[in-house]
């Protein structure tokens, strides 16, 4: 199970500041104890940074991997600061990941990129204009998206489909319809596709105390699906994630399994 | 049971050869799961797989197109009992009735009233979609003169023709062959006839029984004589019938896959009084009619059945859009407050709705959005700082008002820099982050 | 292949309410779909309450202000003519005059208002503040104080202010409406709320918001047909009390209810077209739910009395 941490988003105010200010140490204070928690990545949210953007994703990522030896996950609708990113990304730490392409046309670029580069990316099961209504719109959506992959020369195996996690105070009913998308997206391809979740838009907008007990029991319905990813906060996922595999029989049980 | 697209894809070529259209054989599986294309698309597909494709993908409640050319509709293809499920896929069809009995002048009043009552609403065309021609009269010939003059002025227009008489029906449809009719008159005296007669003309055809279960017997028998395009009636005319045939005939269809049921469903709904014609009509658009039939089309009872099957069909998932422009709340002058929202219709309807209630006149930028609210569109890089500098320049609220202050949703606070760059000259205020203290905000300004 | 009708029973069923003191009204209590008598109980009515206020209808449209010409400068007259004339089954008192954009009439103003007109008449009241949060807090605590007795439904309590108007409403033994902005998730947890200060559940009236045809109808319908279906088919208690429907307010003042004809010709006729749209909007909601509707024309409630007979 990849965790990708979440924490280095531009909605966060510290983090925003940080980022204005270029004031690395918030940022990479704060991805060290994701790295710590468990995180294989970092996601690196400059949201749709229309100004700078280029500047500023090259100063995340550079300031993220001089504090941990970790890939990073490019989040941002910005195509010239994505590529900015991946330029100076250290691929010794692992393929970076772009967050995301969809089928809106918009988004198509960031294919061409990650073809490019080689990398990884998020192909996020959405269209122009309007959510998917359940699992079958979902797949079809991942079908094209797949296709056009192929035909930008991305393989498969660097596609992570993510079903889009909707908030529960919203859209209660969508919350089984991307649990049923987990499986239904591994069977579009053998090797199975791999499948990644923004895990914690499930709690968006619910009080605080609420907030970790719906990620955290949204995450093992997901992990028993075959999840391969969720972009998640690891402190708060990493017990779900090793009580998961112990369940699923994928590490073997010890009384102290937790602290491992 | 349907099958899933991965179910359909392993009975496909798997060639990915494109000649349906699709990039690959499993994006046209997966379009096939959920019936937004049919599997003649696809020329290379085995007969084994056209047999167990074409049983699964059956939907519930079969299409059927009526009449021809632009004004073809088409209805059927439900697969819900609610509208928050999923979207009702076709809307239905208003269809006017005409007796033969009728004064011309009725007659001529009644084309003219369904030739022009065609309306745009929120960039819909809306209109009485069909005439349907009742034979009252018992006369075979006076049914025929009733067709053939709405043929000649209404040439385009789907027609219903309405009667019991094999004879009279035969010399109606005639007049408009090849245009897809709807024969409305099967019953269990005159199947037979009126069978062939569809199946010879090419029509639809209705079929009506007292009840559900001598309905399923007679779509039963009428499809063993070979016709298959059915419309069905089972004879409610009041309310609460309409209400619970409706119902029953729709849940056999979508929760039990019961085909005898598996139809559009016709509803008769004349009354004297035209508003309470309005009401069971309305009745029909909600619960499940496909065609109502409705005596009279008065201008101001179209708008108001035109905007419920509207607002009825419209698609839960798909949010609502309004126009993206400057709108006016109140009368506003050249000093008032201008705000920006996006374009989601419940943002719209809220915000404009606290913009009201403050009683403060303003200007409201709506911008185009996708119809996604404002944290979303932001998010999605919709809402941002260039675009909507560039939206407030093209809008030319600029030549409306004297002052260059705009308030912007407290959600997006983070955005007033970057849009007082792009926006020389402006001012940007940071408004409350819920519609809610609008009314507050607004009036302590304006004191 | 033989038709068997497909049947469905609930487990769950909507609080029936009943109101009024000396005459009173009954609505909800159904364990079965709006106007499903094919397969389970309705066994009451949905209610009408005519819509009077507290000064006179100055911005009301012509069409439906012209109707309540000649009483509606006295609420005492105009809820007479509303049980005398109209043969009213229900009154809704709306004080709209208490909000500080209106008269901004004070609280002891309103109480007085609303002693007069329950003097007058005996049918069920609703007493409805303006929908100001902080005004009506002072205002409905007040009004529910003077109607004590009554036993009327007051309204409407916000998540801003739900607490006193919901304490007044319980210390004067009367009903409550509990309005939320079309959200059903918002809608279930003010019925909480308002239920864990103790006040019974099967006092409360949801008004998860209305909105008039053409203008949102899809998203009150789709709300109220959700929420009844929490009640029957979920069987959560807190969502089976009744469901109001305040369509007048939200009708008159859409642009389809006053433009006139000369102005927009494909538009048809104003008055009639004014009336449809109110009672059209009306059984829509009763379709999906509504079992209480608060109305201002006179035709408009005739025409959806007329929808329910042929329904029941």
């Amino acid at each position: 199970m990849l965790i990708i941490g979440e924490k280095l988003s531009i909605i966060a105010k510290r983090v925003r500041e940080a980022m204005m200010k270029r004031d690395k140490g918030p940022i990479q204070e704060i991805a060290r104890a994701q790295h710590k928690g468990g995180a294989g990545m970092i996601d690196a949210n400059i949201g749709p940074a229309e100004d700078g953007g280029e500047e500023l994703m090259e100063w995340m990522v550079t300031t993220i991997q001089e504090a941990v030896p970790l890939p990073v996950c490019l989040d941002t609708t910005n195509y010239a600061a994505v590529e900015a990113g991946l330029k100076v990304h250290n691929n010794d730490y692992g393929l970076p990941m772009i967050n995301s392409t969809s089928n809106d046309p918009e988004r198509f670029p960031m294919l061409e990129l990650a073809a490019r580069y080689s990398c990884l990316i998020i192909g996020l099961t959405v269209g122009k204009g309007g959510l998917p209504a359940d699992e079958e719109e979902r797949s079809a959506i991942a079908a094209e998206i797949m296709a056009r992959a192929m035909e930008y020369g991305v393989p498969l195996e660097n596609l992570y489909l993510d079903p889009l996690v909707l908030q529960i105070s919203t859209t209660q009913e969508q919350a089984l319809k991307v649990i049923k998308t987990i499986g239904m997206f591994q069977e579009l391809n053998d090797p199975p596709m791999k499948t990644v979740v923004g895990l914690s838009n499930i709690s968006n907008g619910c009080p605080r105390h609420v907030r970790p007990v719906l990620n955290r029991y949204l995450l093992a319905l997901l992990m028993y699906e075959g999840l391969t990813a969720a972009i998640a906060d690891p402190l708060e996922v990493r017990e779900t994630v090793k009580t998961i595999d112990v369940l699923m029989n994928r590490t073997l049980y010890a009384h102290s399994y937790l602290e491992m | 049971m349907a099958l899933t697209g991965v179910e359909i894809f392993k009975l496909l070529p798997k060639t990915n050869c494109k000649k349906c259209g699709f990039p690959t054989c499993l994006a046209f599986a997966m379009k096939l799961a959920q019936r937004q294309v049919t599997l003649d698309a696809c020329p290379d597909v085995s007969d084994e797989a056209k047999r167990i494709l074409g049983e699964a993908s059956a939907p519930p409640v079969r299409p059927i197109t009526i009449g021809a050319g632009d004004k073809a509709v088409k209805m059927g293809e439900e697969t819900v009992l609610f509208r928050h499920e999923k979207k009702f896929v076709n809307p239905n069809v208003f269809a006017l009735e005409i007796k033969d009995t009728e004064p011309d002048d009725v007659v001529e009043g009644k084309i003219n009233d369904l030739l022009t009552s065609e309306i745009n609403r929120v960039g819909q065309l809306l209109r009485i979609d069909a005439f349907c021609l009742t034979g009252a009269s018992g006369d075979a010939g006076s049914l025929e003169g009733l067709a053939k003059r709405v043929a000649e002025k209404a040439p385009d227009v789907p027609v219903i023709i309405s009667t019991e008489d094999p004879e009279a029906a035969e010399a109606a449809l005639k007049v408009f062959g090849g245009k897809k009719a709807v024969l409305y008159g099967a019953t269990e005296a005159n199947a037979e006839k009126m069978a062939a007669l569809a199946k010879a003309n090419g029509a639809v055809l209705g079929v009506r029984a007292e009840g559900l279960e001598p309905l399923t017997a007679l779509t039963e028998k009428v499809k063993s004589l070979g016709v298959e395009d059915l419309v069905i009636d089972s004879g409610a005319r009041r309310a609460r019938e309409i209400l619970e045939h409706n119902t029953f005939i729709r849940r056999a269809a979508v929760k039990k896959n019961f085909k005898p049921l598996g139809y559009p469903v016709i509803n008769f709904v004349q009354r004297d009084d035209p508003t309470m014609e309005a009401l069971i009509a309305g009745l029909g658009v909600a619960k499940y009619a496909s065609i109502v039939v409705i005596s009279s089309a008065e201008k101001w009872k179209n708008l108001a059945l035109f905007t419920l099957r509207q607002n009825i069909y419209t698609d839960p998932q798909v949010p609502m859009q309004v126009e993206q422009k400057i709108y006016k709340i109140g009368e506003p002058t050249e000093e008032s407050p201008l705000l920006i929202t996006t374009n989601f219709s419940l943002t719209y309807f809220i915000v404009s709705g606290e913009v009201e209630n403050s009683r403060v006149p303003a200007h409201l930028a709506v911008m185009d959005c996708e119809g996604l609210s404002v944290l979303t569109a932001w998010a999605a890089g919709k809402f941002t700082g260039a675009k909507i500098a560039n939206f407030i320049k093209e809008s030319g609220v600029e030549k409306e008002i004297k002052h260059r202050e705009l308030i912007i949703p407290g959600y997006v606070a983070i955005l007033s820099g970057a849009i007082e760059e792009k926006l020389e000259g402006w001012k940007v205020t940071v408004g409350p982050r819920e519609a809610n203290a609008l009314p507050s905000f607004l009036r302590s300004r304006a004191a | 292949m033989a038709f068997v009708p497909p049947k469905e029973s609930f487990a769950g069923r909507v609080f029936p309410v009943t109101i009024g003191s000396e005459v009173q009204e009954t609505f909800g209590g159904e364990n079965t779909l709006p106007f499903h008598t094919f397969e389970g109980e309705v066994p009451h009515r949905p209610l009408i309450a005519y819509e009077i206020q507290d000064v006179p209808p100055d911005d009301w449209p012509e069409t439906v202000r012209m109707v309540y010409d000649g009483v509606s400068d006295d609420p005492v007259k105009w809820a007479r003519h509303c049980v005398e004339e109209l043969k009213a089954r229900a009154i809704t008192l709306r004080l709209i005059g208490t909000h500080p954009d209106n008269k901004d009439l004070s609280a002891d103003d309103a109480a007085k208002t609303v002693s007069e007109v329950l003097g007058a008449v005996k049918v069920p009241f609703i007493v409805l503040g303006s929908n100001h949060v902080e005004k009506d807090s002072e205002v409905l605590v007040k009004a529910a104080e003077a109607a004590k007795g009554h036993n009327c439904i007051i309204g409407k309590a916000q998540e801003a202010n739900y607490k006193t108007i919901a304490a007044a409403a319980m210390a004067s033994g009367h009903k409550l409406i509990a309005m939320s902005e079309l959200d059903i998730n918002l809608s279930k947890q003010l019925n909480i709320l308002i239920t864990q200060m103790g006040f019974e559940k099967e006092r409360l009236i949801t008004d998860p918001m209305c909105s008039a045809l053409g203008y949102g109808l899809e998203y009150t319908y789709s709300v109220m047909e959700r929420i009844r279906l929490a009640a029957l088919a979920q069987n959560d208690a807190v969502m089976q009390p009744p469901l109001v429907g305040d369509v007048g307010m939200y009708v008159w003042k859409i642009k389809e209810t006053q433009a006139p004809e000369d102005a927009l010709p494909e538009w048809g006729a104003l008055e009639q077209r004014g009336i449809l749209w109110e009672a059209l909007t009306a059984t829509s909601l009763m379709l999906s739910g509504a079992e209480l509707l608060i109305l201002r024309h006179p035709k408009a409630v005739d025409a959806v009395e007329g929808f329910i007979d042929e329904l029941l």
